[in-house]
């Protein structure tokens, strides 16, 4: 039996900071956006990380199967990446004129995603993903945007809805939103809107909070990509959050087809803050004339980073090794939950799996048993795809599995 | 009206205010007695908006949604003018039921001023404890049942409503192992219904543990978030449920601001 954790100086440091920071800890790391449901199973604050594991407040360690939202894929503080990241950082990191690891950053990314002629750095995906929609509506001198229902690219006003508190119908007005495999109302919207449309911006695969994970279905990519070159539209893919998870090549890649512009963040450096917005050479002198820009966005460390990052996961291979984890870890969850009569549902690619047990369709009984799995030192979410990272050892996995096993068996018995 | 249309507001005022008047002759004697020797329906008819029965059966009240038969019909020509006598700008006008206008006039003016009483309280009724349970209570389901009218009517609201899956939102006022106050919204294909009452079949449950507590978030002194922090507000279930509505519950404060 593992030792039950419990969450006392997180949940006093919560309080604290409740004082001075709206709603404590805000956004997706939050207790609210976090669906942390109950909210005393869960770790607020983090001491330190390292590989596969995070220690929060209390001195409880995780293996952590978030990875900060993605950041974490090599394991935290990975040797390579920190040690070139310092050396940056010794020569200059914020400077007047930026360091020349910035070309060098461009120039390895151009030679790893398959369809990038170039690169522009950001900080947060969702400076990229904006950028893209802008650069669409620059080039093709359209306002409308297609979103797949169930997306999600980042937080500004037009990635949200009519309805979330702030935004305004006129940051809306020109998004439409089609079903998710559906290309044949895609084609529709095509024909309705006829010579409006700047750009379908999508996700590689439909991973949507609360329900199962979507791949693309045969050959919907490829007629995504047919209508938009067709209709003179820029096809944008979001690889923010799947991105070198699934293909180092870019996930437009991994489905056999190619973006016009390709969004990354997460994943790219290993936790250091950059994002990078891939396109296509024919984009290249549009994208020059935009006026954006940010004070953190040439700087030199997260690129050094960034390259020390994708370096190492070529030389191991990273995404076919954390497909190969992920799918060892699904089917060992999958066996403890039929062991007591669940129904363990794990969509997505295992490198970015989702769980839901599909007994209780209110996820109620779900979010029991991730709680359980919290309480013992697993970090899964009750709502939001995983994320496997290098570090994690098979040892890891078989704790992994044994604790998923001990909460099953807990909500076994309190519903049977 | 900023960001508010006339005919949303005007099925908040019959099913959610007038809509609590069942709830108001059930938890308070001096409502209840207004109303005890009379057999009564009143329709509010709204010309391109809300139709609804109030039935008075000696104490106990029922409001039916929809046309049906009355004693006293209380036509409307407009959603403003049903929701100007709400405001206390229009007079109503009866297009029948002369005979039973005593009972327009005084009874049910007695017994809105009570409901008025409860859900506009003044600072001093609300220090007696009684009052302030039934005040609170009352303002739960106002509340709850201006969700639905607001999910089906508003055009935002509709944006919300999309977006919500089918099955119930249970929501509750608990004390101790004592439910204060329960109702559940049922979502079917994007409709919503209010019940006022419990439910043993929710997808999703919003839970606020203590009245004052409950009281605080309505009033907007509390912060959701140190509930959910000092796990006073309870969410559980299809979260993306409860997300919906807490945008819809954004336009419940606009609309009864």
């Amino acid at each position: 039996m593992h030792p039950v954790y419990t969450f006392d100086k997180s949940m006093e440091m919560l309080r604290r900071a409740m004082n001075v920071i709206p709603a404590g800890i805000y956004g997706h790391l939050g207790p609210a956006e976090g669906c942390h449901i109950p909210i005393d199973a869960y770790p607020k604050y983090s001491s330190r990380a390292e590989g596969s594991y995070f220690w929060d407040l209390d001195g409880n360690r995780f293996i952590d199967y978030m990875c900060a939202y993605g950041p974490n894929i090599l394991g935290y503080n990975d040797p390579d990446v920190e040690e070139a990241a310092a050396r940056q950082r010794e020569k200059g990191n914020c400077v007047t004129a930026p360091a020349t690891v910035m070309v060098d950053f461009a120039e390895l990314m151009v030679d790893t995603v398959k369809s990038a002629d170039w690169a522009f750095f950001a900080k947060n995906g969702n400076d990229v993903t904006s950028l893209a929609v802008m650069t669409a509506r620059a080039f093709t001198h359209r306002k409308k945007i297609v979103f797949f229902k169930g997306y999600y690219h980042g937080v500004s006003p037009w990635t949200q809805k009519i309805d979330y508190a702030g935004i305004m119908e006129e940051d809306v007005m020109h998004n439409i939103y089609v079903n998710w495999n559906d290309a044949e109302e895609l084609e529709q919207v095509f024909d309705r809107y006829r010579g409006q449309i700047a750009a379908v911006i999508g996700q590689p695969y439909m991973h949507g909070n609360f329900a199962d994970n979507v791949l693309p279905a045969d050959g919907f990519w490829q007629k995504v990509r047919k209508l938009c070159t067709d209709n003179g539209s820029l096809l944008i893919v979001d690889d923010v959050r799947a991105g070198f998870r699934l293909d180092l090549a870019g996930s437009d890649h991994y489905f056999g087809f190619e973006a016009d512009l390709i969004c990354f963040c997460k994943a790219i450096a290993n936790g250091h803050n950059v994002s990078a917005l891939c396109g296509k050479d024919f984009l290249k002198t549009t994208i020059s004339g935009l006026s954006y820009t940010g004070s953190y966005w040439m700087s030199a460390v997260p690129f050094a980073a960034g390259i020390a990052c994708i370096e190492k996961m070529k030389r191991i291979g990273a995404p076919g090794m954390l497909i190969e984890k992920g799918t060892k870890l699904k089917n060992g969850l999958i066996a403890a939950a039929q062991k007591y009569g669940f129904d363990l549902h794990v969509s997505g690619v295992p490198s970015l799996f989702y769980l839901r047990l599909a007994d209780d369709p209110s996820l109620m009984l779900h979010q029991e048993w991730v709680a359980e799995c919290v309480r013992r030192g697993v970090y899964f979410t009750n709502h939001h795809n995983h994320f496997i990272n290098a570090a994690l050892s098979d040892e890891d996995i078989k704790e992994t599995i044994e604790i998923a096993d001990e909460a099953f068996a807990i909500v076994r018995n309190r519903h049977s | 009206m900023k960001n508010m249309d006339a005919r949303t507001l005007a099925h908040i005022n019959l099913f959610a205010i007038f809509g609590v008047i069942p709830k108001l002759c059930e938890l308070s004697e001096e409502a209840r007695a207004i109303i005890a020797e009379d057999t009564v329906s009143l329709k509010v008819a709204v010309k391109g908006g809300p139709v609804g029965v109030l039935r008075f059966d000696r104490g106990v009240v029922s409001l039916v949604p929809g046309d049906g038969p009355c004693n006293i019909c209380l036509p409307f020509s407009s959603p403003e003018k049903f929701n100007g006598m709400i405001d206390g700008t229009v007079t109503p006008i009866p297009s029948k039921g002369f005979t039973r206008i005593g009972f327009l006039l005084k009874k049910f003016v007695k017994l809105t001023d009570v409901l008025s009483r409860y859900l506009r309280p003044s600072e001093e009724d609300l220090k007696d404890e009684t009052f302030f349970r039934t005040s609170t209570i009352l303002m739960f389901h106002v509340i709850t049942g201006a969700i639905s009218q607001i999910g089906n009517e508003d055009r935002i609201g509709r944006a919300s409503a999309s977006y919500i899956v089918d099955g119930n939102v249970r929501m509750l006022i608990s004390e101790g192992d004592e439910v204060v106050a329960a109702a559940h919204v049922c979502s079917k294909d994007h409709r919503l219904t209010t019940v006022p009452t419990d439910t043993d079949n929710a997808m999703s449950m919003m839970e606020f543990v203590g009245i004052h507590n409950a009281r605080g978030l309505f009033d907007g002194t509390a912060s959701s978030f140190t509930l959910i922090c000092d796990s006073k507000l309870h969410l559980k279930g299809m979260i993306s449920q409860l997300d919906n509505v807490n945008r819809i519950l954004d336009r419940v404060a606009l609309y009864l601001a």
